[in-house]
Formats: structure tokens, C-alpha cells, sequence
């Protein structure tokens, strides 16, 4: 017995304490919400299911949320299949260029999409919809983004990066001597697009939708700022609503509609799941095989220019505008008019204590759950790929359910277990929020580690342990230097959207640790949208920043 | 002593065996090969001595010392063994100094020491001129001397090769062949080699233990082993 104490692999107590705070901090709360939507006065019951589409609230905001979701991914799919087969496969001109500019928005929280395009399609003093009026001499505003068709338009120009980074990956992993074996059987660019290529494709393509679907469905910022004064509301938005009410019924609301959308996430996940078996959104550049290019021949150039137009409406418009707004002194005129430009809401968000304070909140937690969150991932791959332990696999699998669960849910079912009923309170601390962009952000970090491991040869740790070294040698000397670039590049992919976050924390935040992105979204909605454009603007240029840094910190190899 | 006994060493994965009952004892400073196809079982055999499987049954002694067995079982860290491996397995953030000094470091020898060793067994592999140089810079051959240096720098007594020399060209493993023979006496150290290269096994070793599909065919000398096969798997396995 004694050897055996001897030799303890401490490695295990590692791992242990890993498994150990997932359990705690993510499977016990999710099993905990779905066990209070089915229990009612201590009985099992499906009274609260039953009110999800009994009471008229809930089943509206059902109706919302399916609508908008399912056309966002009919036209999410509709608009990133040609642009990916565009970029990836064509000699379009400029096409790196655009590729990066359509990724980049994955990068770019959807609250900001929703605030240009309020300013820009506003029914009464929008600046496109007064700009179209005049130029056709319209009678009334063409569009009116507080509708349904508003949202959807929003949620799909902000969505559609997922499934144009998902179906431009699986472009780059076909075959291509499967598209050339068609164009030596006779057939056109053209037709070989619709005969080999596009039915290759269709798992990635379902899969892409189904992330679309569910990001939309999930969404809370785009809905919250365009639904809510149109009256329009969504599942995400009337949980949120139900907990500020914060009574007994209203809770219990909540968490019928959040097990609700948890559910039919996960079924619709597990769905795409099986039809691509591997998908990650990060780039990481240098391709294993060389597509083959078809030339567009004489439709080069209108394609190009259909593709710029296309960037200048998604991209370009909606970021200048809300750069725009930031100097814009009074809303009501063009940011051109004759003194209306000013420098005084860039100068509030860099002076105003109380956005001082949330930024630093932000960095502190963002910073906390990247440098923990990393933490867990590399044990938890380490666990994965290097070990034999019996169900290695579900921290991963836990991880990856995590980054599916809809954030309202997160943090919903983070508040009920987290205030003190079961001994642990951290509400109204910063660690409450941490957990949560944890829970939600991890994977990221997760699959880059993962990635890395797979790549480096395990005889190199072997090497290091018959040198003498022990677990916490090896890691240190050896496992860690050489995944190190992975696990920076892991470490800002969970920086960036923990930073600006902003559906978990407008659930979990307290007067002490409001952050960014709550404090954004206050201006947003009550007081000012110049000074919440010009705090979108400085997250933008924040992003774009940390986006380089990683470039060049990890040598090129990751960029978002 | 640097002795390694196997005592009735069996290893499964599953429900497939990989060696069946392997009783052996190499004596100090004896050149062993563990010759056989792949698959065989050697290079299990190979890395149950140093520690990175577990025998399903049976004991492993290296000296006196009950190193695996049934309610014991020393991990490799504490085994103090050298060991080459196929892939080299030269740490590619460390340069050459630091890779061939990593097993006195982590054995927290003093730094004078350090140096003097390291410095000794690089002018042995003729990398003297490479104490600063990254392993990328360095040829298969080189990064192979360093593998080897590495392993040999602890002074353990024990030396554990997987193919080491199968990435190698015709021509450099003819070369290292010599040197690793050469080594081996001047530090009269006990060598368990991994091949599936008669050529090899035969240039070497003391003592050649075939192998096929984890069990042992045949146990001699070279010469034993090339004049009088035990069986028509060696006979056609030499031929």
C-alpha cells in the first residue's frame, strides 16, 4: 500500500477538481431548472408546460421567436451559400478581402447591428428611410424596423457569418478533383455547382442553418432593442422580463419558457450534429487541399459589384452609422449639418465614473473567465487526449453543451441555484457572471487546445517523463510551451465575447459589478444612443485591436 | 546494477492479447533486441519496462527493485531510465544544451555539474558546435544524437531504444549503428533495443528475442539465431 500512496498522480486531483466545478456550476443548475419546470407545489406536473402555449404572453412571444428564427435561417443559409461558394471557390475579385470582412462580423456583438439599423430604418426619422423617401418622393417611410420583418432582417444580417464560416469550411475540406471530375464529364462551372457541389454540401448546409436558427432563437440583444419598443417580443426577451418581475409565477414562467428553448437548442444541435461530425468557428489559416477556381468569366465584375453592394449594406453601413451617431449632436439632423458634429459622448465614455467602473468590470471578469476557463480546457483536453480514463469524453461533451445552452438559461438557472438556497451565493458578485461567460464561452478554448494536443506527438511529454519529470514538470516544461500559441489564441476567443456581453449579464449584474455591456445597452435604451453608439464604436476598435494582437502574438496562425 | 527481470509478463488491451508470458533477464551491460514484425509485441514489451504500460499480469524488476506488479508500480519519472525514442522526440522549444541538460535539471543536480556533463556527452556526439541551436535547424541524424545524448546524460545504466534509427537514411544508420555499439561499451550499459531490422539486431546484439504476435519464438545469439532457427516463423523470418 505504501508504494502506492507514493506514487499518487497528482494529475488526478486536477482533474478531479475540474469535473467537479462543471458539476457544480453547469449540470447541476440546467438539471435543477428542468426538474423546477416539471415539479409544481412538490408533485410532478406539466402545469408549466401547459402554460407555455395556455397563457397568451408565452405563446405569442413563441410564435415571435419561431417565425423570426426560421426565416433568419431560410435567409441566413440563402445569403452564405453563393457568397461562400463566391469567395471560396471563384476568382472573384477581392476575395480575400472579403472573406475576412464577412468573418470579422461573427466578432462584432449583434446589440450593436440593432442599433444602427434603428437608426438607419426608424419609420419616422430614420436616416436610409428619409434618404429613400426623398430620393423616390415617397409619401410615407418604406421600411419599419419595429416589425417582424425588422427583426429578421437584423438577426439574419448578423447571424448569417455562422453559416458562411461553417459552409466555407466544409468547402475547403471537399474533394475538389470531385467538382473536376464533373467538368471533364461536360459539365459547366454552373452546372456542376448544382449537380456535384451543392448536394455534397447539404449536411453543412442543414447544419449551418440549424446554427442559425438556434443563435437566433437565442439571441436577446437584437430582440430587446428592436422588439420592445415595437411591441414585439421573443422568448429570450419575456424570460428576461418574467425575472425582473422576479415573483413566484413569473419565475416559474421563466424557467417553463427557458427549458423550453433549452430543449429544442439541443435537440436542434444534436440534429446537426449528426450531420457534420466536427465544426469549429475559429480560422485557422494554411488549407490542407487547393480548391479548384471556376472562372466567372464575363460575370466577374457584376458579381464583384454585387458582392461589394451586398458588404456596403451589411457591413460598412451599419458600423458607420453607429460610428456616425457617436458625433452626432442633435439625432434629428445629418451628422454633416452645420455644427453638429461633437466630441462630447466620446468624451463621456471615457470620463463618466460609472462606465469607467463597468469597463473595468468587464475586463476583470472577461479576464477571470478567459484565464479559468482556459484552465479548464487545458486539463479537460489534456483528460480527453492523453489519458485513458473512463468517460474522458464528458467534460467535452459538457463543455460542448455549455456553449449550446441558450445565455438567457445560463444565467437563469445560475440565479436560482447560485442566491443561497444550496449554500453557495455568489449572485450579485462578479463571480456569478464569470461562471457564466464560462459555461457559455469555454468551447472555444476547448477545441483549439484540443486541436493543438492532437498535433503534438505524445512521445515528446513521454520523453520529458522518463527524463524524471512528474506531472507538473511535464506540463510546465513541455505540454504547455508547446501548445502555448493554441492556448493564447483559446484565451482571447474567450476574451473577446465575455467582454462585451451582455444578455448573462443584464440577468446576473448588481449595482456594483454592472459591465460594458449592460451599461451600453442602459444608454442604449433610456438615455443616450450617441453615447451608447460611441461605447459600441470604442468595443469595436477594442476588438479589432485584440484581434491583430492575437494575430501577432500567436504568429499568424489564428485570426477571427 | 542495471539488470532488468521480466517474471511472467502478460499484457491485454481488451480482449486481444499482446504478449504472452514473457520470462527474461538481461544482464548488465548485455545488448538486447527485441526483434520481430510489427505488431509483434516488442515495442509493448519496450514500454512496459519503462513505465508507460501496465502489465496486465506478472512483475518487472530493474536491479532489485520490483518496479510493476501487482500492487506495485513505480511510474517512469521515478524509474531513471534512458530512453530513445522513434520520432527523436527532441523537444522543439529547447535548444540543444537545454534539451540533452532537462533530465539533471528536473533531478535538481547543481548547475556546475550540469554544465560538465552535458558538455561531455555533447563532445561524445560530435554536437559540441550546437549547444545553442534550435532542433529545427538540425539534421535526422543530429536531432537523433541529441535523443540520444539525452537519454545517456542521467548516467541510469539503462538504456531503452524504439527503432531509433528507422528514420534515418541507409547510409547515416549504418554509421549510428557503430556508435551506439560503441557507446554502449564504453559506458557499460545495459541496452533493450526495439527493431524489425535483422540487419540491426544482428550487428548489435548480445542476444536476440523474436517475437511474433506477443510471443517469444526463439532466444540466442546472432549466431544461434541465424544457424539454428527454432521454428519455421524464424526461418523465414531471417531469410
Amino acid at each position: 500500500m505504501e508504494t502506492k500512496k507514493r506514487y499518487f498522480d497528482i494529475k488526478w486531483l486536477f482533474m478531479a477538481l475540474v469535473v467537479a466545478f462543471l458539476l457544480v456550476f453547469q449540470v447541476f443548475p440546467l438539471l435543477y431548472l428542468v426538474a423546477r419546470s416539471f415539479i409544481s407545489d412538490g408533485h410532478f406536473s406539466l402545469e408549466g408546460i401547459k402554460r407555455i402555449y395556455s397563457y397568451g404572453l408565452n405563446l405569442s412571444c413563441l410564435k415571435n421567436t419561431l417565425i423570426t428564427a426560421s426565416l433568419s435561417m431560410v435567409f441566413g443559409v440563402v445569403i452564405a451559400f453563393p457568397l461562400a461558394w463566391l469567395v471560396g471557390r471563384t476568382n472573384l475579385y477581392g476575395k480575400k478581402f472579403f472573406r475576412t470582412l464577412f468573418v470579422t462580423t461573427y466578432m462584432v456583438p449583434p446589440y450593436v447591428g440593432a442599433m444602427a439599423w434603428l437608426r438607419l430604418l426608424n419609420p419616422t426619422v430614420g436616416t436610409l428611410n428619409v434618404f429613400l423617401q426623398k430620393l423616390f418622393g415617397l409619401s410615407a417611410a418604406p421600411f419599419n424596423i419595429y416589425s417582424i420583418g425588422g427583426l429578421v432582417w437584423v438577426l439574419t444580417t448578423f447571424y448569417y457569418p455562422y453559416a458562411f464560416i461553417t459552409i466555407s469550411r466544409a468547402m475547403e475540406k471537399m474533394d475538389p478533383s470531385l467538382e473536376e471530375a464533373s467538368r471533364s464529364c461536360g459539365a459547366s462551372p454552373v452546372a456542376t455547382l448544382f449537380t456535384v457541389t451543392l448536394p455534397l454540401m447539404l449536411p453543412s448546409i442543414v447544419a449551418a442553418g440549424l446554427l442559425v436558427l438556434v443563435a437566433a432563437a437565442s439571441c436577446y440583444g437584437i430582440p430587446s432593442i428592436i422588439g420592445a419598443p415595437g411591441k414585439i417580443y421573443t422568448i429570450t426577451t419575456r424570460i428576461v422580463d418574467y425575472v425582473s418581475v422576479g415573483s413566484r409565477e413569473s419565475l416559474s414562467d421563466a424557467t417553463s419558457l427557458a427549458v423550453f428553448l433549452m430543449i429544442v437548442s439541443f435537440i436542434v444541435l444534436y440534429v446537426s450534429n449528426f450531420t457534420v461530425a466536427k465544426k469549429d468557428y475559429i480560422v485557422v489559416s494554411g488549407k490542407s487541399t487547393k480548391p479548384s477556381i471556376v472562372d466567372l468569366g464575363k460575370w466577374r465584375i457584376p458579381l464583384t459589384i454585387l458582392v461589394s453592394i451586398f458588404a456596403f449594406i451589411v457591413v460598412v453601413l451599419p458600423f458607420a452609422t453607429v460610428f456616425a451617431t457617436s458625433f452626432t449632436m442633435n439625432m434629428g439632423k445629418s451628422v454633416f449639418a452645420p455644427g453638429n458634429i461633437t466630441f462630447k459622448y466620446w468624451n463621456t465614455i471615457v470620463s463618466r465614473q460609472s462606465i469607467i467602473k463597468s469597463t473595468g468590470n468587464s475586463i476583470i471578469s472577461a479576464v477571470l473567465a478567459a484565464t479559468l476557463g482556459m484552465i479548464v480546457c487545458v486539463f479537460m483536453a489534456y483528460l480527453l487526449k492523453r489519458t485513458a480514463a473512463k468517460g474522458k469524453e464528458i467534460p467535452d461533451f459538457l463543455i460542448t453543451v455549455g456553449s449550446g445552452t441558450p445565455s438567457v438559461v445560463i444565467a437563469l438557472s445560475l440565479i436560482m441555484t447560485m442566491s443561497g438556497k444550496f449554500g453557495i451565493n455568489i449572485y450579485n458578485t462578479i463571480f456569478i457572471m464569470v461562471v457564466a461567460y464560462m459555461i457559455k464561452y469555454m468551447l472555444m478554448g476547448m477545441r483549439t487546445v484540443v486541436a493543438a494536443l492532437s498535433q503534438i506527438s505524445t512521445s515528446l511529454e513521454e520523453a520529458a517523463q522518463i527524463s524524471g519529470a512528474g506531472f507538473l514538470h511535464r506540463m510546465r516544461d513541455i505540454t504547455l510551451p508547446l501548445i502555448l500559441p493554441s492556448a493564447v489564441a483559446g484565451w482571447f476567443l474567450i476574451f473577446m465575447p465575455c467582454f462585451y456581453e451582455l444578455t448573462m449579464s443584464n440577468l446576473l449584474y448588481s449595482n456594483n459589478t454592472k459591465t460594458l455591456g449592460v451599461e451600453l445597452f442602459l444608454y442604449q435604451t433610456y438615455h443616450s444612443q450617441q453615447t451608447a453608439s460611441a461605447l459600441a464604436s470604442g468595443i469595436l476598435i477594442f476588438v479589432l485591436i485584440l484581434n491583430v494582437a492575437m494575430n501577432k502574438l500567436t504568429k499568424g496562425k489564428f485570426s477571427i | 546494477m542495471a539488470t532488468i527481470t521480466l517474471k511472467n509478463v502478460t499484457k491485454s488491451f481488451g480482449n486481444s492479447r499482446i504478449i504472452e508470458k514473457f520470462d527474461a533477464e538481461f544482464a548488465d551491460g548485455e545488448f538486447i533486441t527485441l526483434l520481430g514484425p510489427s505488431g509483434c509485441g516488442k515495442t509493448t514489451t519496450l514500454r512496459m519496462i519503462a513505465g508507460f504500460e501496465k502489465p496486465t499480469t506478472g512483475e518487472i524488476f530493474i536491479g532489485d527493485k520490483k518496479v510493476s506488479g501487482e500492487d506495485t508500480f513505480v511510474p517512469p519519472e521515478n524509474r531513471n531510465i534512458g530512453m530513445v525514442f522513434q520520432s527523436y522526440a527532441v523537444w522543439p522549444h529547447m535548444n540543444v544544451f537545454d534539451n540533452v541538460a532537462y533530465p539533471l535539471k528536473i533531478r535538481k543536480r547543481p548547475k556546475a555539474e550540469i554544465q560538465e556533463k552535458v558538455r561531455n556527452i555533447l563532445e561524445e556526439m560530435g554536437l559540441s558546435d550546437y549547444e545553442k541551436t534550435m532542433p529545427s535547424k538540425l539534421s535526422g541524424g543530429q536531432q537523433q544524437r541529441v535523443a540520444l545524448g539525452r537519454a545517456l546524460v542521467s548516467e541510469s545504466g539503462i538504456l531503452l531504444c524504439d527503432e531509433p534509427l528507422s528514420n534515418l537514411d541507409a547510409r547515416l544508420r549504418k554509421k549510428m549503428r557503430r556508435e551506439i555499439k560503441e557507446i554502449q561499451k564504453k559506458y557499460a550499459i545495459t541496452i533493450v533495443y526495439v527493431t524489425h531490422d535483422l540487419t540491426e539486431a544482428v550487428d548489435m546484439s548480445d542476444r536476440i528475442f523474436v517475437l511474433n504476435e506477443g510471443v517469444v519464438q526463439q532466444v540466442g545469439t546472432p549466431k544461434e539465431i541465424l544457424e539454428t532457427p527454432a521454428n519455421d516463423f524464424v526461418r523465414e523470418f531471417i531469410f
